[in-house]
């Protein structure tokens, strides 16, 4: 309970080396309320926005699998990867927007492996665009291929988007895991006529 | 591996230093105050106090803007190499009585403090710790100081703590920074010990520290870069030196009780509460003045910088609180209202789950104290003892601001005291031995989904090979960081010093090299959300007009104000301008430069009601109120006989009313009060106006999640939207905006 030496008859509050700092108390507070209390500012005009009445987005109507954002477009039964292409399951399909033109071509390329065309022979691929059979092709031999045919125009719809699919009969199927595999995708989508 | 083990050492390393220069300046400070203290107590009390001062002194070193690894180093180095030179001597501690209790009190220590120091050194992954605790530092220390960071609101809150994790961080990085953290748990359970002995009742002590010690909750945060342990380490210290003020009557002694309770503001803002108890029992203890102005001032010089900073570079000195009362461009007070209202609910169903859900279930408020706590009210007994009586008034003081932030860990700040307490009013030393051992089985990771929440946010792994770096830091955090691909995607993809906007979460911010901007920390995230969001969404379009006609006049001055609140739509109903036109006999009136704008509420995004853009808008983000308004000051007299408001669907109600008025003689006449509602048609190349604004706000790179409000509609067509796809993880993609 005692103090310090010499001031042991009575508790010490102050050892003198303490400064009562009251002002920076009173300044501080007059800053707070001077904070609420400030005028609101004003601002001038700003820089005026344009228009974009002729702005014409170049809409990708090709799903080119080297690009960065290749899986924002599929739809289904193309798997996540890098690099310039993917392996698909059975029914691989893309989103894609038919611009202001309806002249238009379906257009894939893909490979058909040496290792999987070993257990499934011969395979026959359907094309389509939406619902409709665009064509079935049957392919004999592995290795790449290229599809390419005009779309009927009344099968598309000026600034909608369809789905451009592959349908292959014959999948891959793995003897560890029973992971299916239809093929190796590079691009798909369409494109001028 | 040689890598990884560098990495954990640095990390350790610089903690330990850090850790140790808190150390060295409170002995210096114990020294200085003179305080008669035992070993035991000694070394807590140094650290804490410590801590306080070496905060100021990184605090003036950001200020200066001169954060540089060789700063931090003679700071560290300089204040060790001082305390050696100045060694000051301690009480000899009473030795520990050899007790069985003893033994099992430190061997269930031991255990559980190899297992938390395991688990602060493994690479930082905790929510807020990796989130906004370390961004905020990591912030700083690129601009080699503190500067202004208007996209995260948090950057408002004291970093009492942060701020100690600044030079370990420097060094070690994040998990540098955890362990800083742990040190204050070590702290705080060897004060709550020591202080068990200086009241003649170590045992009461070891079961009180080892209450606080086990508990989940307290484990899980001590061991991530949180502030929550820390600031409870605080408070108790500074109840600790009133109470060795109160035996030894020196008022130097008061330095250091102040010191810490400003420093309590600085660790986190409702902690402050500890400086009224602190008053209040310097009032009555000593019924003098004097002593209750050293305890203010040694406060004030820890909390007072904080307030400056704040309204140096936020304009609210409570920055991210009291928005209404400082308004400034970096938080909307909607915002604020909104998440301090969920703040005080955590989706709770009903107030009368609180104590089961904080103690056993966890189901809620994030993390549970450890069912060990509901003998809490026991605590009570300790009413008939003087200090069991100070200790209850300390935790019930800390307890009455808990109720505005209900998660489990706003409670770790009392519960030093009421821990203390219950083992006080027990006081048995072989029942709290057993409830110590209780505590520690039920607080073993592996038997809370027994009674708790499974998922419960807890420490539950041993991560050894982590801690050490075995385990590549980077595979860990992909492990327990979800969105870890994500950052390194951004960290990859995007230049130097580029912000990047956020349309959905992304957590770990600390790791990203960018700012990140999200809808929810800034004003302006809040506002470039409403931009994208325009773009998609067509309720937020200008798809309304509103035409108020009048006879033509000449008009200085003019306002568009609200006469017609929301108050019976609800507290989240805001009102907003797309654009203001003024019109003189069907043409409208071009806009000058000369014109200046004027709102009310929200001043400082008035411009977006007259630049010309649909994807933007002025709002109040407050609730729409009567008197809300909108002005031009044309500078000159302007022929008007119509004005045009374009307005969203989604801040109209039925029964809005609006009014246009003109400044006449010193006082505002109304010139219209009703309007003719019109629709407009859709704008086609509105996304394109959209990026085309936020590229204008500095925004170059958009990262947007799969799942995020609108994802769908950038991904359909990026193209439409003047975006290009630069990246892509599962679940995410980076786009950039093209000029």
């Amino acid at each position: 309970m005692a103090g310090r030496a010499g001031h042991a008859a009575l508790p010490c509050y102050s050892s003198g080396k303490v400064r009562t700092p009251a002002a920076l108390i009173l300044v501080t507070s007059l800053i707070i309320a001077q904070g609420g209390c400030r005028s609101l500012p004003e601002f001038g005009l700003p820089e005026q926005s344009p228009t974009f009445e002729n702005f014409k987005p170049h809409t990708s109507r090709m799903v080119d699998m080297s690009e960065p954002g290749a899986a924002l477009n599929v739809v289904r039964d193309v798997l996540d990867g890098s690099g310039p292409w993917r392996w698909t399951l059975q029914r691989p399909a893309v989103r894609v927007k038919v611009g202001l033109r309806k002249d238009l071509n379906y257009l894939i390329d893909f490979t058909l492996p040496e290792v999987t065309f070993q257990q499934t022979g011969p395979v026959t691929i359907a094309f389509s665009i939406d619902d409709h059979v665009l064509d079935r092709v049957r392919y004999d031999t592995p290795g790449y291929k290229h599809f390419e045919k005009a779309i009927p125009p009344e099968w598309l719809e000026t600034g909608k988007e369809v789905i451009a699919g592959a349908e292959i009969d014959k999948v891959w199927v793995s003897k560890d895991d029973g992971a299916r595999l239809g093929f190796i995708l590079t691009r798909i989508g369409l494109t001028d006529r | 591996m040689m890598h990884g083990l560098i990495q954990a050492f640095a990390a350790l390393f610089s903690a330990a230093a850090t850790v140790a220069a808190c150390g060295a300046a409170g002995s210096l400070l114990i020294r200085w105050c003179g305080a008669k203290l035992s070993r035991m107590e000694r070394a807590p009390l140094a650290f804490l106090s410590g801590a306080a001062c070496l905060h100021l002194a990184i605090f003036a070193i950001l200020a200066a803007r001169i954060a540089y690894k060789p700063v931090w180093l003679i700071l560290i180095a300089g204040t060790i190499a001082a305390a050696l030179w100045r060694k000051a001597a301690s009480d000899p501690s009473r030795p520990i009585e050899r007790h069985w209790t003893a033994y099992l009190f430190g061997a269930i220590f031991a255990v559980y403090a190899i297992f938390y120091f395991v688990n602060a050194w493994v690479p930082e992954a905790s929510a807020d710790g990796a989130g906004y605790h370390l961004e905020i530092v990591a912030r700083y220390l690129r601009a080699h100081g503190f500067e202004r960071i208007p996209d995260n609101m948090y950057a408002g809150l004291g970093q009492g703590i942060e701020l100690l994790f600044a030079p370990a961080f420097a060094f070690g990085r994040h998990s540098a920074a955890a362990l800083v953290h742990f040190a204050f748990l070590i702290a705080l359970g060897w004060a709550i010990f020591a202080f068990g002995a200086r009241i003649g009742k170590p045992w009461c002590g070891a079961a009180a520290a080892l209450l606080v010690f086990l508990s989940p909750v307290v484990g899980r945060d001590a061991t991530s870069a949180y502030v929550d342990v820390g600031t409870a380490a605080i408070v108790f210290a500074v109840f600790y030196w009133l109470e060795i003020w109160d035996a030894q009557r020196d008022a130097r002694l008061l330095l250091p009780a102040g010191l810490l309770a400003g420093y309590a503001y600085a660790a986190k803002y409702t902690a402050a509460i500890i400086l009224v108890y602190a008053l209040a029992f310097v009032a009555w203890r000593a019924r003098r003045i004097r002593p209750l102005i050293v305890v203010t001032a040694a406060a004030a010089l820890m909390a007072i910088p904080w307030v400056l900073k704040d309204w140096i570079y936020y304009q609210n000195p409570v920055m991210p609180f009291a928005d209404e009362v400082f308004p400034n461009a970096y938080v909307h007070p909607i915002v604020e209202e909104q998440w301090v209202e969920s703040l005080r609910h955590y989706e709770l169903p009903s107030f009368r789950q609180l104590p089961w859900q904080v103690t056993v279930r966890g189901d809620y408020t994030e993390g549970i104290l450890g069912p060990i706590f509901l003998l809490t009210p026991l605590a009570l007994l300790a009413w008939r003892r003087p200090v069991g009586r100070r200790l209850l008034l300390a935790g019930f003081t800390l307890l009455a601001v808990y109720f505005g932030n209900i998660g489990t860990r706003f409670l770790i700040p009392c519960l030093p005291f009421f821990s203390l307490a219950l083992a006080l009013a027990i006081e048995n030393r072989a029942l709290l031995a057993i409830l110590a051992a209780a505590h520690a089985v039920l607080s073993w990771p592996a038997m809370i989904p027994r009674y708790g929440n499974p998922y419960v946010w807890r420490v539950e792994k041993f991560p050894i090979a982590a801690a050490l770096r075995l385990e590549p830091e980077d595979v860990y955090l992909r492990r327990n960081i979800g969105d870890y691909d994500r950052i390194v995607m951004i960290n990859q993809n995007t230049p130097p010093g580029e912000p990047v906007l956020a349309t959905g979460d992304l957590s770990s911010t600390s790791y990203v090299s960018h700012p990140v901007i999200d809808h929810f920390r800034s004003a302006e995230g809040n506002t470039d959300w409403d931009i994208i969001n325009t773009g998609w969404a067509a309720v937020s379009q200008p798809t309304r007009q509103y035409v108020f006609r009048f006879p033509a006049q000449p008009v200085t001055r003019i306002r568009l104000l609200l006469t017609a609140g929301s108050s019976s739509i609800g507290k989240d109903q805001q009102w907003s301008v797309h654009e203001l036109r003024f019109f003189d006999h069907g043409a409208e009136l071009a806009r000058d430069r000369g014109w200046r704008l004027r709102a009310w509420p929200n001043p400082f995004e008035v411009q977006l009601a007259f630049d010309n853009s649909p994807a933007t808008r002025w709002r109040t983000w407050q609730a729409a109120a009567p008197g809300m308004y909108v002005e031009v000051d044309f500078g000159r007299p302007e022929s008007i006989d119509e004005v045009r408001m374009e307005g969203a669907d989604d801040d109209h109600w039925d029964g809005i009313g609006m009014a246009v008025a003109r400044w006449d003689q010193g006082r505002w006449s109304t010139l219209a009060d009703r309007f003719e509602e019109q629709r407009l048609a859709q704008i086609r190349w509105i996304r394109r106006a959209a990026t085309f604004e936020l590229r204008r706000r500095g925004i170059h790179y958009v990262i947007v999640g799969d799942r995020d409000f609108g994802a769908n509609d950038y991904y359909a067509d990026p193209a439409e939207w003047g975006l290009e796809v630069v990246a892509r993880v599962p679940g995410a993609t980076l786009l950039r905006i093209v000029p």
